[in-house]
């Protein structure tokens, strides 16, 4: 290594170390942290903090609430992507060929994803009231909220609602950089609608599909402040989500033990997932 | 780097000023509490009555946000952290045992002896205290409570049921006169939240049994919980209550009875001053009953709740901290509570006579007699623990994904592994 190198190489740590430093600090440190609180019982209220090895996950293995939890996070995070996913690819495709009204179009797609989630959840919240909410009244007298069977999919109508603008401007902004010429050539080389979609529109999508595919599942896996505020979970736990697990041992019960170690499962959760998609981002040669 | 080590020690000196006490010179106090609902706040008016009458105290009040799980996250965090950042809070009475015993609070035994609590409602004076030692300041009081319509029951001529197998009866005969397929029979709260565990609880009283015995057995007499689940379970079942109070809270229940369609109501005293403002279409047409009991079990009893004051044991002002609590909570500071427009209703017995106070608030005699009656939900420190473990479990027996045995066995099971890591 040449001195030229070294200092070259000195000064590359010294631009990353910041940011390295700084997510050691936010990210690493609290995640061993809770690793760690999560091979504890530890319960401040009664003073209790002893080490107690895995007995927590030996529980969790065993625990109906916990595997019901697993099972609601991943319907609900299959179920909405997949959704949101088609349905923003559909409208993003209508956006284009719109001529008129397409900038009120964007506002109101913007509006539904800028609004907190909590604003969302008292919305629907009306919408599905029993007697007096619009979904009511189209759909005839539903119990959506109190009914175990109904429960969820209402739930994922709402986060359909608010998250399908987010993958429709994504991809409308793909759509935009795809030069006109492309289409022209399509046209000239005597492509239907159907062959251009499939055959040009569809795989210059793809890329940007997988990141919102990315962002969106990692998203639904911590699905949170939709069934805090409708449902709290239930009725019977059918809403209850593995963060709301989390929630309820952490915050309200105080269990910092076992809390984090549903915590611990959400996050090796959630980096299996992510792992899986960032692999097949590199393949797409769009991740490094 | 420099400038990295540079902020973070400006970071921890910063932090260091924002810990450090403000001994000398005149004392601020701060006091979270809930938000107040209603038009009138009477908080700003008697924190400046207790500075004028203490000078050289500030009082400072900082609301918090109104949902009581966010409340009982902030103070868990702050008075877990030991910050000093506020002396005086008011809490849910569910949480005193609770904050009690991980020695968040200060023990007001040295100021306040039991005595002073006997002109509180019974159920607050009980909830105050634990262990012997007192810890609030009664503040503010609930009850559930029975609404009826008392213009449908007087065109049956009903009286008001003693029991729920009556109130089913009563259902029956006034829907069948009415032949009004909107109105609905009896509401109450069956959302998977703290409010169905109270409605449960009242049931469980009800039957004569309860969720803890005297000697902390969760449980204790399953047969008979079961059968006042199966009982909640029914009254959906033959169409006497809805199929959405599974997902009612007091609010979504409120309403309907409110609009005029439903007979029964189970709710807070709150709601009353809603039913009778102007503009109400139930105006002059409720009527406050005690919550029925079940034929084969007791008299039923209203579960009480509230807010209670209490000192975080980290002051830096305990005397001042201790005088604005008892100064909140004395009689004068309590009367600001019966204002009209004031949505609370007092703890102290006496004001619930008080002809300035029943003229703002007609039905205050009638609540009187009901709260005198009410019971605090199980009085321990666990009390959240239970209550979010049986939540689920309630929640299934009553939309049916679990028969209320199969319930109640679950809650049971998962209760004893949380208590057995306490013990």
């Amino acid at each position: 290594m040449t001195a030229r190198q070294r200092a070259d190489r000195r000064a590359g740590i010294a631009f990353v170390a910041p940011a390295v430093l700084t997510l050691a600090a936010l990210a690493v440190y609290p995640g061993l942290w809770v690793l760690w609180l999560s091979l504890q019982q530890r319960i401040p209220i009664f003073r209790i903090a002893r080490f107690v090895g895995v007995d927590h996950y030996v529980f969790l293995a065993s625990d109906p609430r916990f595997w019901n939890a697993v099972r609601v996070t991943t319907v609900f995070s299959a179920v909405s992507v997949t959704l949101e996913l088609a349905l923003g690819l559909l409208v993003a495709l209508a956006l284009q060929r719109q001529r008129a009204g397409r900038r009120l179009a964007l506002s109101l797609l913007l509006l539904a994803w800028a609004l907190p989630s909590v604003v969302t959840a008292k919305l629907f919240e009306w919408l599905y009231h029993p007697s007096a909410g619009l979904v009511t009244l189209l759909f005839g007298a539903r119990n959506w909220l109190g009914d175990p069977a109904l429960a969820l999919p209402g739930l994922i109508m709402a986060d359909v609602w608010r998250t399908m603008p987010f993958v429709a401007l994504l991809c409308y902004a793909r759509l935009l950089t795809i030069p006109p010429e492309v289409y022209e050539a399509a046209r000239v080389d005597g492509a239907g609608r159907l062959a251009t979609l499939t055959s040009i529109t569809l795989p210059l999508l793809r890329s940007i599909l997988l990141v919102a595919l990315l962002f969106r599942t990692l998203d639904a896996l911590r699905a949170f402040d939709l069934m805090f505020v409708l449902t709290g979970g239930g009725p019977a736990g059918t809403t209850e989500t593995l963060t709301v697990y989390a929630y309820r041992s952490l915050f309200q019960t105080l269990q910092l033990g076992f809390g984090s170690a549903i915590g611990v499962v959400i996050f090796a959760l959630v980096m299996l997932v992510a792992g899986g998609y960032l692999r097949a981002l590199r393949r797409e040669g769009l991740a490094a | 780097m420099a400038w990295l080590a540079l902020a973070l020690t400006a970071l921890v000196a910063l932090a260091g000023c924002a810990e450090r006490p403000d001994q000398a010179g005149p004392a601020t106090l701060v006091f979270k509490h809930a938000k107040i609902f209603g038009p009138t706040d009477p908080i700003p008016g008697l924190l400046r009555e207790f500075e004028r009458a203490h000078p050289g105290v500030t009082v400072r009040s900082e609301p918090l946000t109104w949902t009581s799980d966010e409340q009982h996250q902030f103070y868990v965090i702050n008075l877990e952290g030991a910050s000093p950042t506020f002396d005086v809070l008011m809490l849910d009475v569910i949480w005193v045992p609770e904050f009690a015993q991980a020695g968040w609070l200060l023990d007001l035994s040295r100021w306040v002896s039991r005595a002073e609590l006997t002109p509180h409602f019974p159920a607050a004076a009980a909830a105050a205290s634990w262990r012997g030692r007192v810890w609030g300041l009664p503040w503010n009081m609930n009850v559930g409570v029975l609404y009826y319509r008392a213009d449908l029951l007087a065109k049956y001529r009903l009286a008001p049921p003693r029991t729920w197998e009556e109130l089913v009866e009563q259902v029956a005969r006034i829907r069948t006169g009415e032949r009004d397929p909107r109105l609905d029979g009896v509401l109450w709260q069956g959302k998977q939240y703290e409010g169905l565990v109270v409605n449960t609880l009242e049931h469980l009283w009800a039957s004569g049994t309860g969720l803890l015995d005297d000697r902390d057995r969760v449980l204790p007499e399953p047969r008979r919980a079961a059968a006042a689940l199966a009982f909640m379970r029914r009254m959906i079942d033959a169409g006497v209550s809805p199929p959405w109070v599974t997902a009612g809270d007091e609010e979504l229940t409120r309403r309907p009875f409110g609009d005029g369609h439903a007979i029964f109501l189970r709710s807070w005293p709150y709601a009353m001053d809603l039913f009778e403002a102007e503009g109400s279409p139930v105006r002059g047409r409720v009527g406050i009953a005690p919550l029925p009991g079940h034929r084969d079990g007791g008299a039923g009893v209203g579960a009480t709740g509230g807010f209670h004051l209490a000192v975080n044991r980290r002051t830096r002002h305990a005397e001042a901290a201790v005088a604005l609590i008892r100064f909140l909570a004395s009689e004068h500071g309590q009367r600001a509570l019966t204002a009209a427009g004031v949505a609370l209703y007092p703890t102290r017995v006496a004001l619930y006579r008080d002809p300035v106070a029943v003229r703002a608030h007609p039905f205050m005699p009638r609540f009187h007699e009901l709260a005198l009656g009410g019971r605090p939900r199980p009085v321990t420190p666990y009390y959240l623990m239970l209550s979010t473990a049986v939540q689920p479990e309630f929640s299934a027996a009553l939309v049916g994904v679990k028969t209320p045995e199969q319930a109640l066995a679950d809650a049971k099971r998962r209760l004893e592994y949380m208590l057995k890591g306490l013990r």
